[in-house]
C-alpha cells in the first residue's frame, strides 16, 4: 500500500504543470546563482594571489632599515576563500578581508564588500545558500501544500477510507512523493557543486566529506519542512488555506525569526561602538609600558628589574639594546589588552548565540544557516578564527623585528638599519581554516537543535495522523 | 450593483474574519518593528550623547590644564599632550562629528547598522584611512533587521497576495462563477470592484494599524507631517501595485493554487530577485577598484613623501608666505614637516580616493535607472531616504566629516606655523561640527509605483480581453 500510494502520488506530481515549472525555475535559477558566484570567486582570488604576492614583495624588498620603523610600516594579512564558499557565501560580505599588521596596534579586518555598494546589497544575493535555504522549501511547500487536503476536496478521502489502508502507511507513502523531488534536486545539485570544485585548481583544497556533511545538513532541513507542511496539509480542510498557513510557517521561519532574532540579540548585548571599544583600548593601554616612553613610571621600573638582573648599574652596559627589549615588552603589554578587550566582544557574541539558539525553537533555517555557513568556512567563527592567527603572527613578527632590534645595536642608537635581507627571513603567513571535525564539535548545539526539531516534526506528524 | 457588491464583501470578510485576523497582525507586525526601529534609535542617541559629554569633560580638564600653565605652574602631564601645543589641542581633543538621527529614523535601518554616527577627526592621520563603518556582528548584518520597511517592503504584499489570489478562481470553483455571469455586470468590473473593496479595507486597517501604533510609541506622526504622509503615500501606491498584480493574475490565471503560485513566483522576483540581480550587474559593469592596491599605492607614496619631507616644508611655506612672515622664531619641528607632507599626501592621493567615490556614484546611478522594474526597490529606497539611512546620507555625512576634519586641520596651522601657543581665550574659537540633512522628497517615486500600478491593471485588462468569457467559464 505504500508504494502504491508512492508510484500514485509520483505520477500526479510528474502530471502537473506546476511542478515542472518550479523544477525548471529552480535549475535555471540556480544555474545563474552557480555561474555568478563562480565568476566572482574568480575575482576575488586573483585579486587575493596578487595582492599577497605583492604584498610580501613590498614587504622583502624595503632595504635597510630600522627594524622598528619596519615595523610602524607594517604588513598585511589577506583572507582566503575557499572552496565551499561558492555554495554558501556566509557572513563574507559583511566581514573585512585584509588586516594591517603593525607595531602597538591590532586593527580590525577592514573593507568588507557591503561598506562599498549600493543599499541593494541589504536586499541579499543571488547565490546558492539563497536557493538552497529559501527557494527549495518554497518549492516543498507548492508540492506539498495539497497532498490531503486534496483528498478531501476531490471526495476521495470517503474511497480511501474504505480501502482499509492505515493511515501511517498512506502518510509514508505520500511523504516520499514529495521527498523523492527533493532528494533528485538536492543530490543533483550537490554532485555538480562537487565536480564543479573538484576540477577548479585554483580553490584552494576541496573535501568531499565537508561536501557530504553540508548535503546531509540541507537534506535534514528539508525533511523538516516536508514534515511540517505535510502536518499542516493534514490537518487543513482547505487547500488554500494550507497554503497560505504554510506560507506563514516559511515567512516566520525564513525571513522574520533571523531579523527579529538579530534584533533581540543586538538589544541585549550590543557591542560597542567603534570609538568606544578603541577609547577604552587606549584607557588599558595607557595604565601599562608605552615603548615610545622612556620617561614613565612604568619604564622606570622595568629599568631597575632588568639592571638588578644583569647586575649592572648602567643600561649601556647590558649586553643588549634596552630600546629594543622596551619596546618588545610594551609590544607584550598592549597584546594583553587586545587579548582582553577581544575577548570581551567574543563573550557578547556568544551571548548573542544563544539568542539566535534560543529563536531556533521556532526556525529550522537558523541552525541550518549557521552550520552550512560553518562547514563552509564562511561563518564568524572562522573570520574570528582568521583574525586571531592575523593577530598571532603580528606579535611574532614585532618578536622577530624587536629581537633584532635589541641584538645588533646599542642602547640609543636609534639609527640602526637592519640588513636588506633581514625581512626575508620572516616566515609567510599562512592560516588554514579548522577542519570538518573541529567545526562540527563546536556547531554541537545547532546539530542537536536540527536533531530536535527533525526528531521532533515526525514525531509531531505521526502522532496527530494516527486518528484522521 | 457596486452597493450590494460592497455590502456583500464586508460582511463576508467580517465572517471569515478576515478582517479581525489582518487587524491583529498588522498592528503586531508594526507594533513589534517600530519598538525595534525605537530601540536601535535610542542606542545611536545615547551613544552620541556620551560621546559628547566625555568630549565636555576632556575640554573642563583641558581648560584647568590651560589655567595652570598659564598662571606658570607645574603641571604632571606628558610634556606632549599639554594643551598649549595646538597639535596637542588637534590631536588628543577631537570633536564629535556626529549625525544625529532624523525624526522618523525608527521606519528603517537602512545602512545605520553598517555604518557609524560619529567619528572624531584628528590633524594627524589621513582622512581617507577614517573608518566610517561600524563595528558589528556580520551575522547580524547578513540577517538584516525587523523593521518597519521589512514589513512593509516584504510582509504586506504576503499579506495582500494571501488575502487576495482567490477573488475569481474561488466562485468558479464553487461553481457561483456561472450565476455571476448572469448578473448585468462584466467579470473584469465585477473583480475590480471586488479587489478594489479589498484594497480600501486593508488600506483603512493599515492606517490606522500604523497611526495607533505610532500614538503608543509616543511618536505624534503629526508633527512631521511631509515624512508621515511620504509614508501613507508610499505604503499605499506599494499595496496598490500588489492589488493590481492579483488583478491581473486572477483574470488571466485559473485555478486557486496556480493563482498563488504565480502571485508567489512574482513576490520572489520582484523583492528577491530583482534587486539582487540588478545589485550584482551594477558591481560587475562598475567595479570597485582594489582596496589592497590603494593601500600599496598611498604606502609608496608615503615612503617617497618621508623622504624629501624639508624640500615639501619649503615649498609648503613658499606658498604660504603669512606664516613665515609673521613668526619672530622660525622654529620648525616635527609637526611641521609632517603637517606640510600630509597635505601634499592629500592632495596627490584624491583622485585615487575620489576613484570609489565615483564607482559608487555609477552604481547608485544604475540602480536609479533600473529601480522601476521592481516597486520593492522604490519603497525600500523611499524609506530609507525618508528615515535619512540611505547610502546617500552616510556617504554625505561621510563627505561632511572629511571637510570638518579639513577646517579643523586648518584652524590650527596658523598656530603650528607661527609657532603660537593655544590659550584659554582660543577655546570658544574651536570649529564645531553641524551634520545638515539631506532633502528629500518621495512624490516622484509615489507617482512612478502609481503608473506601474496602473500599467499592471492596463495589462491585466488587455490579457482579458484577449480570452473570451467562453473560456474563463469552462473548465
Amino acid at each position: 500500500m505504500i508504494s502504491k500510494t508512492f508510484v500514485k502520488e509520483t505520477k500526479e506530481l510528474l502530471r502537473e504543470g506546476r511542478v515542472r515549472i518550479a523544477v525548471v525555475i529552480v535549475l535555471l535559477l540556480t544555474g545563474v546563482a552557480v555561474w555568478i558566484s563562480a565568476r566572482h570567486y574568480q575575482n576575488v582570488n586573483e585579486q587575493y594571489e596578487v595582492a599577497k604576492t605583492t604584498e610580501r614583495a613590498v614587504w622583502d624588498n624595503q632595504g635597510e632599515k630600522n627594524p622598528h620603523s619596519a615595523a610602524h610600516y607594517g604588513t598585511y594579512a589577506f583572507k582566503p576563500k575557499y572552496p565551499l564558499s561558492l555554495v554558501d557565501q556566509g557572513v563574507d560580505k559583511f566581514a573585512g578581508t585584509s588586516i594591517f599588521l603593525e607595531a602597538h596596534n591590532r586593527n580590525e579586518a577592514q573593507f568588507s564588500a557591503a561598506a562599498d555598494q549600493t543599499a541593494l546589497a541589504r536586499f541579499g544575493d543571488l547565490t546558492p545558500d539563497f536557493i538552497l535555504l529559501f527557494i527549495i522549501p518554497l518549492l516543498i511547500i507548492l508540492l506539498g501544500y495539497n497532498s490531503f487536503t486534496k483528498e478531501r476536496e476531490m471526495g476521495t478521502l470517503t474511497l480511501l477510507k474504505s480501502q482499509g489502508i492505515s493511515n501511517w502507511k498512506w502518510l509514508l507513502g505520500k511523504w516520499m512523493a514529495l521527498f523523492l523531488p527533493v532528494l533528485v534536486i538536492t543530490t543533483v545539485l550537490f554532485l555538480v557543486a562537487g565536480l564543479l570544485l573538484g576540477n577548479l585548481s585554483d580553490f584552494g583544497v576541496f573535501s568531499w566529506s565537508s561536501l557530504l556533511m553540508m548535503y546531509l545538513v540541507y537534506l535534514g532541513y528539508y525533511i523538516i519542512f516536508i514534515n511540517i507542511v505535510l502536518l499542516i496539509s493534514s490537518k487543513m480542510k482547505k487547500s488554500g488555506i494550507s497554503l497560505v498557513v504554510s506560507l506563514c510557517i516559511w515567512i516566520i521561519a525564513c525571513l522574520a525569526a533571523p531579523k527579529a532574532a538579530s534584533n533581540i540579540a543586538e538589544n541585549k548585548h550590543p557591542y560597542p561602538t567603534r570609538q568606544e571599544f578603541a577609547a577604552n583600548v587606549l584607557k588599558d593601554k595607557k595604565q601599562g609600558l608605552d615603548g615610545h616612553n622612556p620617561w614613565s613610571k612604568e619604564t622606570k621600573l622595568l629599568e631597575e628589574e632588568v639592571l638588578r638582573e644583569y647586575g649592572v648599574d648602567s643600561l649601556h652596559q647590558l649586553p643588549f639594546n634596552f630600546d629594543g627589549y622596551r619596546m618588545q615588552k610594551s609590544e607584550e603589554h598592549e597584546a594583553e589588552v587586545y587579548v582582553k578587550h577581544y575577548n570581551y566582544l567574543k563573550d557578547q557574541y556568544a551571548q548573542q548565540a544563544k539568542v539566535y539558539r534560543g529563536l531556533a525553537a521556532i526556525s529550522p533555517y537558523l541552525p541550518t544557516r549557521f552550520l552550512s555557513m560553518a562547514i563552509a568556512n564562511t561563518d564568524y567563527a572562522t573570520h574570528w578564527d582568521f583574525a586571531d592567527a592575523a593577530e598571532e603572527y603580528r606579535v611574532a613578527t614585532q618578536k622577530f623585528l624587536n629581537d633584532n632590534f635589541a641584538v645588533n645595536s646599542e642602547y640609543g642608537n636609534w639609527s640602526y638599519q637592519a640588513d636588506a635581507d633581514f625581512w626575508k627571513g620572516l616566515p609567510v603567513f599562512e592560516y588554514d581554516p579548522p577542519e570538518l571535525k573541529t567545526t562540527l564539535e563546536s556547531n554541537a548545539s545547532n546539530l542537536m537543535v536540527m536533531g530536535g526539531w527533525l526528531l521532533g516534526s515526525f514525531g509531531l506528524l505521526l502522532f496527530t495522523t494516527k486518528n484522521f | 450593483m457596486f452597493s450590494y457588491n460592497f455590502k456583500y464583501e464586508l460582511k463576508q470578510l467580517l465572517r471569515s474574519r478576515w478582517i479581525q485576523l489582518l487587524s491583529i497582525v498588522l498592528l503586531l507586525l508594526f507594533g513589534f518593528s517600530t519598538f525595534n526601529g525605537i530601540q536601535k534609535v535610542e542606542k545611536r542617541k545615547k551613544d552620541i550623547t556620551t560621546a559628547q559629554e566625555e568630549v565636555k569633560e576632556n575640554d573642563a580638564m583641558m581648560l584647568k590644564l590651560l589655567d595652570s600653565v598659564e598662571r606658570g605652574l607645574e603641571v604632571s602631564a606628558s610634556p606632549w599632550t599639554i594643551p598649549t601645543s595646538p597639535m596637542a589641542v588637534g590631536n588628543y581633543h577631537p570633536r564629535v562629528a556626529a549625525m544625529e538621527p532624523q525624526s522618523m529614523a525608527f521606519m528603517a535601518t537602512g545602512q545605520a547598522d553598517l555604518f557609524t554616527h560619529y567619528v572624531k577627526p584628528t590633524v594627524s592621520g589621513d582622512d581617507f584611512a577614517l573608518n566610517f563603518t561600524e563595528m558589528t556582528s556580520p551575522v547580524q548584518l547578513l540577517f538584516g533587521s525587523f523593521d518597519l520597511a521589512f514589513v512593509i517592503v516584504y510582509l504586506l504584499p504576503l499579506l495582500i497576495i494571501a488575502f487576495s489570489y482567490n477573488v475569481l478562481s474561488s466562485e468558479k470553483e464553487s461553481g457561483s462563477l456561472r450565476l455571476l455571469a448572469a448578473q448585468p455586470i462584466g467579470i473584469q468590473n465585477w473583480v475590480l470592484q471586488k479587489l478594489g473593496l479589498r484594497f480600501f479595507w486593508l488600506a483603512v486597517l493599515v492606517l490606522i494599524a500604523l497611526t495607533v501604533v505610532f500614538l503608543v510609541h509616543g511618536i505624534n506622526p503629526f508633527a512631521q507631517a511631509a515624512v508621515y504622509f511620504g509614508l501613507l503615500g508610499i505604503v499605499l501606491t506599494y499595496m496598490l501595485f500588489w492589488f493590481a498584480l492579483a488583478f491581473l493574475i486572477n483574470l488571466w490565471v485559473g485555478s486557486s493554487a496556480k493563482n498563488a503560485v504565480a502571485l508567489l513566483g512574482l513576490w520572489v522576483v520582484f523583492v528577491l530577485l530583482v534587486p539582487s540581480v540588478l545589485n550584482q550587474m551594477g558591481n560587475t559593469l562598475y567595479p570597485m577598484p582594489s582596496r589592497t592596491l590603494m593601500i600599496n599605492e598611498m604606502r609608496s607614496l608615503k615612503a617617497e613623501v618621508t623622504a624629501r619631507q624639508d624640500e615639501i616644508l619649503d615649498n609648503y611655506l613658499r606658498d604660504h608666505p603669512e606664516y613665515a612672515l609673521n613668526d619672530t622664531t622660525q622654529t620648525r619641528s616635527f609637526w611641521h614637516r609632517y603637517m606640510a607632507s600630509q597635505s601634499l599626501i592629500k592632495k596627490e592621493l584624491s583622485p585615487v580616493v575620489d576613484a570609489y567615490e565615483e564607482q559608487l556614484q555609477k552604481q547608485q546611478d544604475w540602480v536609479g535607472r533600473f529601480k522601476w522594474i521592481s516597486p520593492a526597490i522604490i519603497a525600500q529606497e523611499s524609506l530609507n531616504q525618508m528615515a535619512g539611512t540611505s547610502t546617500q546620507d552616510y556617504e554625505s555625512f561621510r563627505k561632511q566629516v572629511i571637510g570638518f576634519a579639513a577646517s579643523w586641520r586648518e584652524h590650527f596651522m596658523p598656530f603650528l606655523y607661527n609657532n603660537q601657543s593655544f590659550s584659554q581665550q582660543d577655546y570658544p574659537n574651536l570649529p564645531k561640527f553641524v551634520y545638515t540633512n539631506t532633502k528629500t522628497s518621495v512624490q516622484n517615486r509615489v507617482l512612478l509605483i502609481l503608473g506601474l500600478s496602473v500599467l499592471v491593471y492596463l495589462i491585466g485588462i488587455l490579457m482579458y480581453k484577449r480570452q473570451t468569457k467562453n473560456n474563463l467559464l469552462a473548465t
